[in-house]
Order: C-alpha cells, then structure tokens, then sequence
C-alpha cells in the first residue's frame, strides 16, 4: 500500500461528465478483438471460401440437378470462378454461420457483460444507457463487417490461387476485368454486413433483456430456422415481405450482369427496418434496466 | 412481512443522527419492490460528509440494493436519492465520476488480465485524460497490492486479487466518496487489514466511505458512522460512539460497598444490580450526577463512576432479533 | 420526460417506424388505382398495337404461375420466376432467365443468337440465316403493310369463339395500361373464363398477359413486367463473347428444338378455345427415364396422374387449372385447355 495523499490529491482533470466515445469504442473494440472466441469464430470463417474451393476444384463440381438452395447451385459454377466463390460461400454462410456469428457478439455484448458483472462497471463510471448501446451497435457492427470481411478476403485469394485473376465471368457470362469483380464482391460483403447489422441489432434487443447469453443465441438460431421454415411455406406468402431472409437469394443478383438492384435494394431497406426496430427496443429496456 | 412492521418499531436510538453536518449522500423514503417482494421500504439513510459509514445487516436485509438505488444503478419504486448533492437517478452522470464503487463482488473478464481489465474499466472515468490513464491504473494496482500480478489472466486469480482488483477499480480516480459493498469478502486476514489501512487513508484524505458488511468487528474498527439495516428498513443509524452509548445507557459505580450502594440507589427509586466490575446502574430513568448525589448523601465511597459501553454486537443483536423473538413469542 | 415513459415512446415509436418500412414493402407493387385514359375500342388497341413498333427498353418481366401443374423433376427450365429484358427497338435484345442462383442468357443482335447457361458454363452460338430474317421480315411487312385491315382480320378470327373488349385501364408496372379481354363465347368448352391482356397506353406494347380459369379470381398464369423503363440501352448489352473456359457449340438453326429423341407426331383438332392437340409417341417412351437419374415416365404419371378407363382404352390424366392431358398406355395422348370429356371425345373420334 503506498503513500495515500499522492493518488488522492485533486487532480486537475477537466470536469468532463463523461468519457469521450472514441476511447469507449477503442476499449470496445480492443474487448472484442483481444477475446480468445472472437479470434476463433474469425479464423473459422476465414477457412470457409478456402475449403470450399479446394474442395471444388479437387472433387469437382457438385454435380448438375442437384438444386439444393441458394448455396449450392451457387456453388456449382464457383469451381471455375474466382468471382463466384467469395459471393457464394457468403451466400451459403448467410443461412446460419454469419448470423450466428452475429449473435454471439450481441449476447456478448449486453448479457454477456450483465453476467460477469462488468456492465456495472462502465455504468457506474458513469456511460449513459445512450451511450452504451451506441458503443456497443458500434462493437457488434464492427465485429459483423470484420467477419464479412474476412471472408470475402479469403475467398477472392482463394480464388486467386486456385484459378488466377483470369475467368471472372458473371453469371450473365460476361467477363469482368479485375476493379469490376473486386467491385461486386464488395458491395456483396457490404450488403452480407448490413443483413448482419440487422441480426446484431436483434440479438442487441434480445440481449438487453436477459443475462443469459445463451438466451440470445438460441432465440437467434431459433428465429433463423423459423423464419426459414416460414419461407417455405407458400399459404404464408403475404408474411415473406416481413422476415429478414426475404430477399436473402438476391445476393446471387450481384453475379448478374447488369446487376438488377431491385432485390438488393429492398433487402437492404428491410435490414434497416429491422435495426430501427431493435435498436429501439434494445435503448427501451437498456435504459429503464437495473444495473 | 410482518417484521418490516415491527422493525419499524424498533427505530429508538433514531434521534441519534447528526443533521447539522453536510451530506455526501441522503435517502428519503426509499423504497423498492421486485414484483410483490418489498427488498427495502422506508430506508431514510444520512451519509455524513467525511464520514466512514458503516452499513450492517443481516444477509438479504437490503443493503446491496440501498446501495444500487444510491448509485442510481436500480431506479427506486418511491423516494429520493441525493449523492453528492445531485438527485439520483436522474443526474447520476454528474455526482459518479466522483464516486468510487465496488458493488456486488468484483466483475472482470476472465480472458484478460488484471491490468487490461482496469485499462477497460478507465476509459469510460471521465476524470481521467486519455493519456493518464496507464499511470492511473498501474497506481491503483500498487496501491492494492497487485502490481506484480497485473499482467496475469483474471481468470487465474484467487478470491482475495479479485477482491482487491475490485477495489482498484473503485480506486481509479481521486475519489469524493467510496462506496464499498462487502470489500472484505475472500479476503484473508492480512488483506482485511489491508483494507482497513485503505479506509482509514481515505478517510484521512477527507474522503467520505461508505462501507456495507456484515461483520461487524470489521465495521467497529473503522467506522465513524453507523446505519443498521434489518428486513430492508435502516432500524438506527448515527455516530458510532453515540449508538454505542445509547444501546444500553448505564453507569458503572465502583465502590467498596457494593451492598450499601444498591440500598442507597433503591432508596432513591433508581434502577441497579451487582455487576462483576461494580454496581450497574441504569441511566433510562435519571442522570449520572443524580446517581452520584444519591450515593454521596448516604455516604457510600464512590472511586470512580463511569459510563458502561455495550459492544456493537450487542446493539446489532438487540436491534436485528428482538422482531422475531417478539414473532416467537 | 419521466424515464419509462420515454422508454415506451421510443420503442413504440421506433417500432412503428420500422413495421410501416416493412409493410410498405409487403404492399404489392403496382396496385394503384385505375387510371383515367380516352377510351379506345378494340379494334383500334389491337390496330396500334400492330402498328407500334417496340420502343428500347430494359424492365423486369414476372412469370407467375399457378397453373396446378404438379411439382415434378427435370422441369428446370419451369423454374424461371422471373427475366430481365433488354430490348434496343431495332433488332437486338437480351433476355436474362433467373433461375435460384443461376442465370440463362439469351443475347439476339441481328442474325447471331447467344445462349449461355451459367449453370453448366456452356454456350451456343445460332447462326440466323439471313434470308430467314429478311423472309420474316417482309411477311410482315406484307401482312401489316396496313395495320387496321390487318387488325380487322385478326379480330374477325378471334371473334368467331370469343368475345373482345376493351375492359377498363389498368396500372401495370408503374405504366397506365388498356385491358383487352378475350373472353370465349359460351359455346365453347374450355377450362378458361378469360384472356387479360393489359397494353401500355402510350407505347401500345403489351405489358401483361393473365390467364384466368374457371372458379379462381387469381389468375392461373400472368407474364407481365413488373417494371419497365424506355429508353436507349447501352450497345455492349447486346454484345457477347462467350467467356475463356466456356463449352461453346454452334448450331443450326432448327424449326423447333427438340426435346424428346421420338418427337411424337399429331394434329390439332377441334377450334378456338377447345382446341385439343391429339397425336402419339411409341409407347416405350412411357418406360424411358427422362432423367438419368429420375424415375421413368410411368412412374410420374403413377404419381402425378390418375388412372383412368374408358372407349379409348385405359391411360392416365393429368389435370391442371388450365389444360388437362391423357395419355393411353398404348402412346395416344391428347392435351387442352380443356375439361378432360372434350380430350376423351377427340381420342374417340380418332
């Protein structure tokens, strides 16, 4: 124990009544990055384009005729397609791993942190509710477009590879020179991210409300396979326009070319409907909850 | 619940309080209610500037929840809250930068370590400049004695480092007020000392502490201040010493005659038995100087006449378990 | 503002603001109010749609289905929901099939016609002959050299089964459009009550066509834009070079692609609505499996179809909301937008 007046002598700091938001989302950002799971959940993704291309491009093509999802047929023409597999396995990962991915960052983020007892700590700091859920949209957003990211980056290396920067036909069987293909694949990670966002925000919302992080990946887990499950069915048809994987199969329209925006679009559009709606529930219970 | 109504019953020794000095934190009518559950109801809590507050209670009487509510972590079902002059919950934001707090046990994450964790915990100190904030938290460190174990994993610590880690966290920033919620908790004997010698620091420091625990010698030993809480309703609160006194008031007369003493004092309508140091007498009903007077006149040798302390554990019991034998009988 | 209270404001208010989003877009496209439009009889629609000659555009056309047909395997090409068109208003277009993550391309520009199948990376190339369009071409301009004889003649056709009107305006992608119904006259026994189709006002192009059944208000099939914009495309559209790796073929020109090895001979029989094409294949094709893989043709109509007897032998009939088809076991076949009596009778007549 040392001397007691030296740390307790008034400091001359400047009577701010909170901390600024860039250090909050660094020491959020750094919490995210630095933990063990984040890294693992990342380097799985990561591995993803490079097991499907090879696999691909060793085993060979799935095969025609077999028109499983969206995914697969996809995947049938990525063998020979550097363009082709980063979109496609977002594609295919946008079905489970992504959102997934998403959740857990999410129940993290506002249960997790109830669960330890760490919230407490930056509330009593003080961080208003405000700010909280700022920086913490702030961190799961970032950790959902790293993730894309990522991805899409393994992917077109992967492709690179395996196939060289020649061969980047659309689907159209138009031949792309290089910026144009790393062009779509960007703006198909842009519009993976923002569907993500939409997850994030929801799993934020369901975080929120409970302690339990495993509450918010089992209700988001459970959320994709009903909302999947509801797409299948066509007596439900006038409901499809209100669930998120709604325009999900329009990511493919990003291999068209020229690109039909309409799917793309409204997708997007409904993404940020979800993220208005759960950020607004998440700020409700976040702000009126103990701490 | 029927000992909320009769703790309220017990609120004696009340007058107690002190309302002259400035207030670091006051409650009125603070009351809180999860669904049917009433966890504190009527809790009106002085916190004296400068003092060393002592909250008692049993486990479950309302203490951490008194606390959350001071610290405007939990809103209140009724009443009001006022820390450092600011009502809480509403204007939390400007009296917290100044409050230290350990609530609930220490809350880290297990995958850093001890320092990334306070690193985490200081960016979001509002009186600490982006640039002082690795000195802070290596200070605090040393000050809890956990600079040579800053840079090992959390989740390695034994209960003791979590505890003093919880600590440095309270400790970040130049405080006005600390409030610490069971600070003793794992802590080994050389670590409660450890605490003690920081209470006693900031209390020199003119910091005022706010201390809840439940045991009680550790509350004796460092406490200025003292509020007793039972069933979530404060059943006193005021100067330690004073409560002391006013536990059970009574003088305790040494005389050679002990015999001829009690006659004189019985002749005298007051109160008194044969105790092993002297003759006990009890100060409810008259004053020392009566009592003096009356053993003179009957010309009984009085030595020395002094006032007879009760311990805190006296007082803690009497006040938390008279209710239920009154329920038992 | 007390703390729960603006917690309930903005989540209720965020919440509406995002499901109004939401149900905006669940809000069918299009479904505006009939428009105003001068009226025009049939005669003159049909008369300008003939002479009109289709503008550049791009737009999205919409195939729905509901046809009944029953869900069966190696029916891809069934599957499209939904084409891009891109047409230059002189003679080149593109049209792109949409199938779930794959692509067909179809690129025309004068006498070369692409096809490419993203599914398989392969392309055919279709050398037109040139005498083939200029044939067409003056045909056409013989027969139209003067539109309001030539839509006079149509009509009189059409009308000797059906009934045509002009029925009302209609917004069609975003486009005000003339309705013309066909309808069949009573005499006629078909499965289908009418024939919609809805012509741009300005453009006179049509821009939705709406097969409506007996007993059903939604229509069994509609092909329609979904949205369309006019107006000069860019020339690089209509080009294409097949792409490095792509299993290029030439072909000939045929008059109709054929898709089964015996190409089943026959005849239509029967006028205006209950037409019914009546022909047959050799009945081992019934045993020859479509697919490499799927089950053979005997195995779908056991599935699909329904066992039935009568003065033509026994086979099988399929119905579906606009046609119905049998087929005997000994390779007869008939088919019609028609209830099944009409095909048994043509089978008997035979």
């Amino acid at each position: 124990m040392t001397d007691a007046t030296t740390t307790l002598a008034p400091a001359p700091v400047a009577r701010r009544s909170h901390a600024t938001l860039g250090r909050l989302v660094r020491a959020e950002l750094r919490w995210i990055y630095r933990r063990p799971r984040t890294l693992v959940v990342l380097g799985l993704l990561a591995a993803i384009p490079v097991i499907v291309g090879i696999a691909l491009t060793f085993v060979g093509s799935a095969g025609p005729g077999g028109g499983g999802g969206d995914g697969a047929s996809l995947l049938a023409t990525a063998a020979g397609n550097a363009l082709v597999l980063p979109i496609a396995t977002l594609a295919m990962a946008l079905n489970l791993l992504l959102p997934l991915s998403a959740a857990m960052s999410g129940s993290d983020a506002l249960a997790g942190e109830t669960a330890h007892g760490t919230l407490r700590g930056w509330l009593l700091a003080p961080v208003s509710r405000g700010r909280l859920l700022l920086v913490k949209s702030l961190g799961v957003a970032t950790f959902a477009l790293s993730a894309v990211l990522v991805m899409a980056a393994t992917g077109v290396l992967t492709g690179f590879v395996l196939n060289g920067t020649d061969g980047l036909v659309t689907l159209s069987g138009s031949t792309l020179s290089l910026p144009a293909a790393l062009l779509k694949v960007a703006i198909a990670a842009g519009w993976v991210a923002l569907q993500l966002w939409a997850i994030g925000a929801v799993a934020l919302a369901i975080s929120a409300w409970t302690e339990h992080p495993m509450v918010v990946l089992a209700s988001v887990l459970g959320g994709v396979i009903v909302f999947s499950v509801l797409q299948l069915l066509d007596a439900l048809e006038w409901l499809h326009p209100f669930l998120l994987n709604d325009s999900w199969l329009a990511l493919g329209d990003v291999l068209r070319d020229p690109m039909p925006t309409g799917g793309l679009a409204e997708g997007a559009l409904r993404a940020a409907c979800y993220i208005v709606i759960a950020l607004s529930i998440a700020y409700a219970k976040l702000s009126t909850k103990d701490g | 619940m029927s000992t909320s109504t009769t703790a309220t019953d017990v609120v004696a020794p009340e007058g107690a309080a002190t309302p002259a000095a400035a207030l670091a934190a006051q409650t009125r009518g603070l009351r809180k209610l999860y669904g049917r559950t009433v966890a504190v109801d009527h809790v009106d809590l002085d916190v004296p500037e400068g003092a060393v507050l002592g909250m008692l209670g049993p486990n479950g009487s309302g203490k951490t929840t008194t606390i959350r509510m001071l610290l405007g972590l939990v809103r209140p079902t009724a009443g009001t809250v006022s820390l450092l002059g600011h009502a809480v919950p509403e204007h939390a934001g400007h009296a917290l930068p100044d409050v230290g707090a350990l609530v609930e046990g220490p809350g880290f994450h297990p995958f850093l370590s001890g320092r990334e964790n306070l690193l985490r915990m200081a960016a979001a100190e509002p009186r600490l400049a982006t640039g002082d904030i690795p000195h802070a938290v290596g200070e605090a460190l040393e000050r809890v004695g956990l600079a040579a174990a800053a840079n090992r994993r959390y989740r390695g610590y034994s209960l003791g480092m979590k505890q003093r880690l919880g600590l440095a966290g309270a400790l970040l920033v130049p405080r006005r007020m600390v409030v610490l919620d069971e600070p003793t908790n794992g802590l080994d004997p050389a670590g409660t000392r450890e605490v003690r010698t920081i209470i006693s620091e900031l209390h020199a420091a003119g910091v005022t502490v706010l201390v809840s625990s439940h045991l009680l010698a550790e509350v004796e030993a460092t406490c200025t201040h003292v509020a007793v809480l039972h069933a979530g309703s404060v059943v006193a609160q005021g100067e330690l010493a004073e409560l002391l006194e006013s536990g059970s008031p009574a003088l305790l007369v040494s005389t050679t005659d002990g015999t001829a003493a009690m006659e004189a004092l019985r002749a005298s309508r007051i109160p008194s038995r044969l105790a092993p140091e002297g003759v006990r007498v009890d100060l409810t009903a008259c004053t020392p100087p009566e009592v003096i007077a009356a053993l003179v006149h009957a010309g009984v040798d009085v030595h020395e006449a002094r006032r007879a302390r009760t311990g805190l554990e006296d007082l803690f019991a009497r006040l938390t378990q008279e209710p239920d034998e009154e329920d038992g009988s | 503002m007390n703390p729960k209270k603006r917690a309930v404001t903005v989540a209720v208010a965020g919440t509406a603001a995002g499901a109004i989003g939401l149900g905006i877009m669940a809000m069918p496209a299009g479904a505006g109010e009939a428009p105003e439009l001068p009226s025009v009889s049939a005669q003159e629609l049909v008369e300008s749609v003939l002479k009109a000659d289709p503008p550049a555009l791009s737009g999205n056309v919409a195939i729905d289905n509901d046809l009944g047909l029953p869900a069966m395997p190696g029916m891809a090409m069934l599957n499209v929901e939904s084409a891009r068109v891109y047409h230059d208003g002189d003679h080149a277009s593109r049209i792109a099939l949409e199938q779930n993550g794959s692509e067909v391309t179809l690129v025309q520009n004068g006498g070369t016609a692409w096809s490419y199948d993203a599914a398989d990376n392969t392309a055919t190339k279709t050398t037109l002959p040139e005498n083939a369009e200029r044939k067409h071409k003056a045909a056409g301009q013989d027969e139209l050299a003067d539109p309001s004889s030539a839509a006079a003649t149509m009509l009189d056709y059409v009308r000797q089964s059906s009934t045509v009107a002009v029925d009302g305006t209609a917004t069609v992608a975003d486009r005000a459009a003339y309705e013309l119904v066909l309808t069949p006259k009573p005499t006629e026994r078909t499965l289908l009550r009418e024939v919609r189709i809805a012509v741009d006002a300005e453009n006179r192009l049509p821009l939705r066509m709406s097969v409506l059944t007996n007993g059903t208000t939604e229509p069994a099939l509609q092909i329609g834009f979904t949205d369309i914009d006019f107006g000069p495309q860019p020339a690089d559209l209509f080009e294409f070079s097949p792409p490095q790796g792509a299993e290029v073929t030439d072909s000939q020109p045929r008059n109709k692609p054929e898709q089964l090895p015996d190409k089943p001979a026959g005849e239509v029989t029967g006028e205006g609505w209950d037409s019914v094409y009546v022909g047959s294949v050799p009945p081992e094709t019934l045993d020859r499996r479509p697919d490499s893989d799927g089950p053979d043709a005997r195995g779908l109509l056991d599935q699909f179809g329904t066992r039935v007897q009568g003065e033509f032998g026994s086979g099988y009939v399929v119905s579906t909301k606009v046609g119905t088809a049998l087929i005997t076991d000994d390779g007869r076949f008939a088919v019609g937008a028609v209830p099944q009596q009409v095909l048994t009778e043509a089978l008997g007549t035979r």
